[in-house]
């Protein structure tokens, strides 16, 4: 194993998925150099041919990838923010999810739509959004909201590697993140969750930086509540196996998400479980997310987004 | 009283709010025409200057509705299908629905985004769609969701006078229906559920045309079950109240939505019941949603849009 | 019409004091002070300047350019830049005086680059419709000039005759994106032709360049006789966002190109115009410069003392959400 951050996890699989296949290219505005260092230095390995710089159009971006994915290249597009993925909202959401199955499975989209996403940065209303219902509502998008570094590069490359659009989300909060990695090459499968904590009192879902918000707060409070903690990891595919396995262990259950949570995947998640698990429950499921507001700027975000608080409260009250 | 058409009633509400109010005009592709009827013939009272038809051009149908909203007038933007919206996704979900909030509330956005929803019409994946789960998670937007003439009308009628951004989504199967509404003028407030059948045994919440499907089964079982049909009119704002007024009464619940299961509108209702109102339970509440799957064009459509069989079987089984 | 020797006294002050409160921001971020993103706009102080300070009625509309952050646009429209500076700390102005910049006809700016053009186009159907002979200026970025937010907007604000000027602010460079390998033609007024409408390009380090051409267009705008693009070829001393790279593409930019573009400072260039006409002496320079020190350490002190907010009462946020 070796010690690495986030940042250079997502790198590290770019680069090894870009060696082994000169099908993959990386496409989107400011990718040489990487606004957020994800691609930084690609370029002087594999050249502007493969690591290209776009004006300034998420459309074209989008649209171009999913073009030249139907046309048996595997494209990463990065959208560089989430929030911008809205302008491209007919090519991801309708063209890359839809493709396939319009055309009766005769074309795949081996496309891979990068962006950065989340808050606690004060970047305001439309540079902090994780839009992980939109993409999980839209059938046909595959969906990795990785939480570790371990993760964003095995999820990464899998999603390469898939032949099928796939939206990979990795989190501004994070990048900076250490964790340990192998030295030789691995991949996670899409739709295998992942036990980052275990515990008998309670199961908190969670995603991307709320896993780690939720794991500082289970160490706060360990002495009073065993907290279980499991991150889906990937939320189309989703293992909803591995979550109730834990349901049926705690019978409580808390969801924390980032997104907004007015049909977010709190409520599906939570819905899911009552679905396949409604006996196993001791107490109604508590779910915390992102109020039903745009995200204020500054140091007014803290009231819209979720904090570790509002975790603490929730697991609070579902062991009440 | 007296008996119209949906489409009709649309037609009525668009022309007394362009005639009680100088300020309103309609803008989108051929409504001087009117593709599906709603604003045909306004051109005739209230000339091209208000019923203005635009180029192919959908982002700036949405963008220059949000622009003029904001300096002063009340643009009722026509989408045609409410599938195109997402080709203004930035303008929509990022403009209209944050602009006010982004903007510390110094900035009205007095506009109607109106579109035509709904499958069942073997129109395929890109013309069936009824996107109301995209549009509830998007805090900022007003929903509206008619399934009667006497809604369509009143309802309109509150989305134009409103000064936030309101969605309002007109079926194209229901624009045929005829039903009752009054001589003299009226107006239906946004955030009122209705009863539209009373009933002791199960309670079905519905939206659209899924409320039609939803009458039609009751009164098909009504010798075995009595069902209550609540229409939440609009999605935002909520009638939550009703609803969990009839839970409490019935003791089971069954969620109907014509959008996409995962992560939709069902998911949502169903999570704020479970809430609200998890002691009046009998049963897991069921939902029944579009599959997880992009709409199929023609006879194949069947087995993705939810069929009044669904929600016959799924009454017979809560209420057993 | 001529300007006065108080108007261009004027053009001047304002353009100090543009790049002054840009300063103000880039120093508070390296300080810790400041919050969030900052595009700084120095070294473009003659576009907003030139272009709105005495072109613009007082109802027009006007979309500012990001860089900045519209400062130029405020203070050439005769706004406090107290709201700029508080907002920039996190916190919420207080005792603003003069008009709002909705009174002034900015509504506001955008996250995403390119949704300007749209917005514009409705804000050109109200300016048609309220038959007041008001109009719409836009201001953009090259960057931004690759939407195809633009095609749609320019194409219906042509078709319809609306009442729009649309201003590209050319700095060379999006983000990190420079022009030349971002767009097939070398002047974004040619675009123009497509819509059939008239596309100019001027230096837009010449404050009066500015100001005439953007008046030309304004004119026309206000004649009814529909829309037209500006182009004002300037350039941008910093880089995209403060804290970040300072490049083209992946490499510095040509430490050249920055010397020979601050060589045609449009502060500098303006002051010595004025210098040589008569219009400025050194010690009225030396005065100006005093004054809007002055005023810039107001303006920090300011800031320091306005509140952060902090809503307790949730109500806030839901005001803030709909209007009543």
């Amino acid at each position: 194993m070796k010690q690495t951050i986030y940042l250079m996890a997502i790198r590290e699989a770019l680069d090894e998925e870009l060696q082994r296949d000169d099908k993959v290219f990386i496409l989107g505005e400011d990718v040489q150099q990487g606004t957020f260092g994800t691609t930084t230095g690609l370029v002087d390995k594999f050249g502007p041919e493969r690591i290209m710089d776009t004006p300034l159009a998420e459309t074209a971006v989008a649209g171009a990838a999913i073009g030249a994915a139907q046309a048996g290249f595997r494209p990463v597009a990065d959208m560089m923010f989430g929030d911008f993925m809205y302008i491209a909202g007919d090519e991801i959401m309708l063209k890359a999810a839809k493709w396939r199955f319009l055309h009766g499975g005769k074309v795949n989209v081996p496309v891979v739509i990068m962006a950065a996403v989340g808050g606690g940065m004060k970047l305001g209303a439309e540079h902090s959004m994780i839009p992980e219902a939109m993409i999980m509502h839209t059938p046909g998008l595959k969906l990795a909201v990785p939480s570790t570094p371990y993760d964003a590069k095995g999820l990464l490359k899998t999603a390469i590697r898939d032949d099928n659009p796939v939206v990979f989300f990795y989190h501004k909060g994070l990048l900076g993140l250490p964790g340990e990695i192998p030295e030789d090459e691995y991949l996670i499968p899409f739709g295998q969750a992942d036990v980052k904590r275990e515990g008998s009192d309670v199961t908190v879902v969670a995603t991307s930086a709320m896993v780690q918000q939720s794991l500082a707060v289970a160490e706060q409070i360990k002495d009073k509540v065993s907290v279980e903690i499991v991150d889906p990891r990937t939320l189309e595919p989703f293992d909803l196996d591995t979550i109730i396995e834990s349901v049926k262990k705690t019978g409580r259950v808390v969801i924390v998400d980032e997104d907004t949570k007015r049909c977010g995947i709190t409520a599906e998640i939570g819905m899911q479980i009552m679905e396949n698990g409604f006996d196993y429950l001791d107490a109604p499921i508590q779910r915390v997310a992102a109020a039903n507001m745009p995200i204020a700027a500054g140091f007014m975000e803290e009231h819209v987004l979720p904090q570790p608080k509002n975790i603490a409260g929730a697991i609070e009250a579902v062991m009440a | 009283m007296k008996e119209i058409r949906f489409v009709q009633a649309i037609n009525e509400a668009l022309e007394e709010e362009l005639s009680r109010d100088e300020k309103v005009y309609i803008i989108g592709e051929d409504v001087q025409a009117g593709t599906f009827g709603v604003s045909t013939g306004l051109v005739h009272k209230f000339g091209p200057e208000r019923i203005m038809d635009t180029p192919l051009s959908e982002t700036v149908i949405a963008g220059a509705a949000v622009g003029s909203a904001m300096t002063g007038y009340r643009p009722v933007a026509e989408f045609m299908f409410a599938d195109f919206m997402y080709v203004a996704g930035d303008e929509i979900f990022a403009k209209a629905a944050k602009w006010r909030f982004i903007h510390g509330g110094t900035v009205e956005l007095p506009l109607v985004f109106m579109a035509s929803m709904g499958g069942y019409a073997k129109l395929g994946a890109e013309h069936s769609q009824s996107p109301e789960s995209m549009f509830m998670h998007t805090p900022g937007l007003k929903l509206v969701v008619p399934s009667t003439p006497y809604d369509a009308k009143g309802l309109m009628k509150s989305a134009i006078r409103d000064n936030n951004p309101v969605v309002y989504l007109f079926h194209k199967r229901l624009l045929g229906l005829k039903g009752e509404i009054p001589e003299e003028e009226y107006v239906v407030p946004l955030g009122q559920a209705d009863i539209k059948r009373e009933g002791t045994d199960v309670t079905v919440v519905a939206t659209g045309m899924m409320v039609q499907f939803a009458l039609k089964v009751a009164e098909e079982l009504k010798e075995k079950v009595s069902v209550e049909v609540i229409d939440p009119r609009t999605l935002e704002p909520l009638d939550i109240d009703t609803i969990i007024e009839s839970v409490k009464k019935t003791g089971r619940a069954i969620v109907v939505d014509e959008d996409t299961k995962r992560c939709g509108v069902a998911s949502e209702i169903m999570a704020q019941i479970m809430e609200l109102a998890f002691d009046y339970l009998d049963a897991p509440i069921q939902r029944i949603a579009a599959a997880n799957y992009p709409i199929p064009g023609g006879f194949m459509e069947d087995y993705v849009l939810p069929q009044t069989k669904d929600i016959k079987a799924a009454i017979e089984a809560i209420a057993d | 019409m001529e300007l006065t020797q108080d108007q261009l006294i004027k053009l001047y002050t304002l353009m100090v004091r543009t790049r002054k409160c840009d300063e103000l921001i880039v120093n508070a971020l390296k300080s810790g002070k400041a919050i969030g993103f900052f595009h700084s706009g120095q070294g473009s102080e003659a576009v907003p300047i030139g272009a709105c300070t005495f072109n613009l009625r007082d109802d027009d509309y006007l979309y500012p350019h990001h860089r900045g952050h519209g400062i130029g646009y405020m203070l050439a429209r005769g706004l406090s830049p107290k709201p700029f500076v508080a907002s920039h700390m996190g916190r919420v102005a207080q005792d603003v005086e003069g008009p709002t910049a909705r009174e002034r006809g900015i509504h506001g700016g955008s996250g995403t680059i390119g949704a300007s053009f749209v917005l514009s186009a409705g804000m050109g159907i109200t300016a048609k419709k309220n038959g007041k002979n008001q109009i719409t200026a836009c201001f953009f970025g090259d960057g931004s000039a690759n939407r195809g937010t633009l095609h749609e907007a320019m194409n219906l604000a042509s078709v319809w005759k609306l009442p729009i000027v649309w201003v590209c602010e050319n700095n060379l460079y999006a983000q990190y994106m420079p022009l030349k390998d971002s767009m097939a033609r070398e002047d974004i007024a040619d675009l123009a032709s497509g819509y059939n409408m008239p596309g100019v390009i001027v230096d837009g380090q010449d404050v009066l360049a500015v100001h005439e051409a953007v008046k030309a267009a304004v004119d026309r705008a206000r004649a009814g006789e529909g829309p037209s693009l500006v182009e004002c070829k300037t350039y941008r001393y910093r880089g995209h966002s403060e804290g970040g790279p300072d490049i083209s593409h992946y490499e510095p930019r040509p430490a050249k190109e920055l010397e020979e573009w601050k060589k045609r400072d449009p502060i500098k260039l303006f002051r010595e115009n004025l210098l040589q006409q008569g219009v400025l002496t050194d010690a009225d320079v030396e005065r100006i410069d005093k004054e809007i020190e002055a005023e810039a350490e107001t303006l920090e002190k300011y800031a320091d003392e306005c509140p952060i907010p902090k809503p307790e009462d949730p109500s806030v946020l839901d005001r803030l959400l709909y209007a009543e």
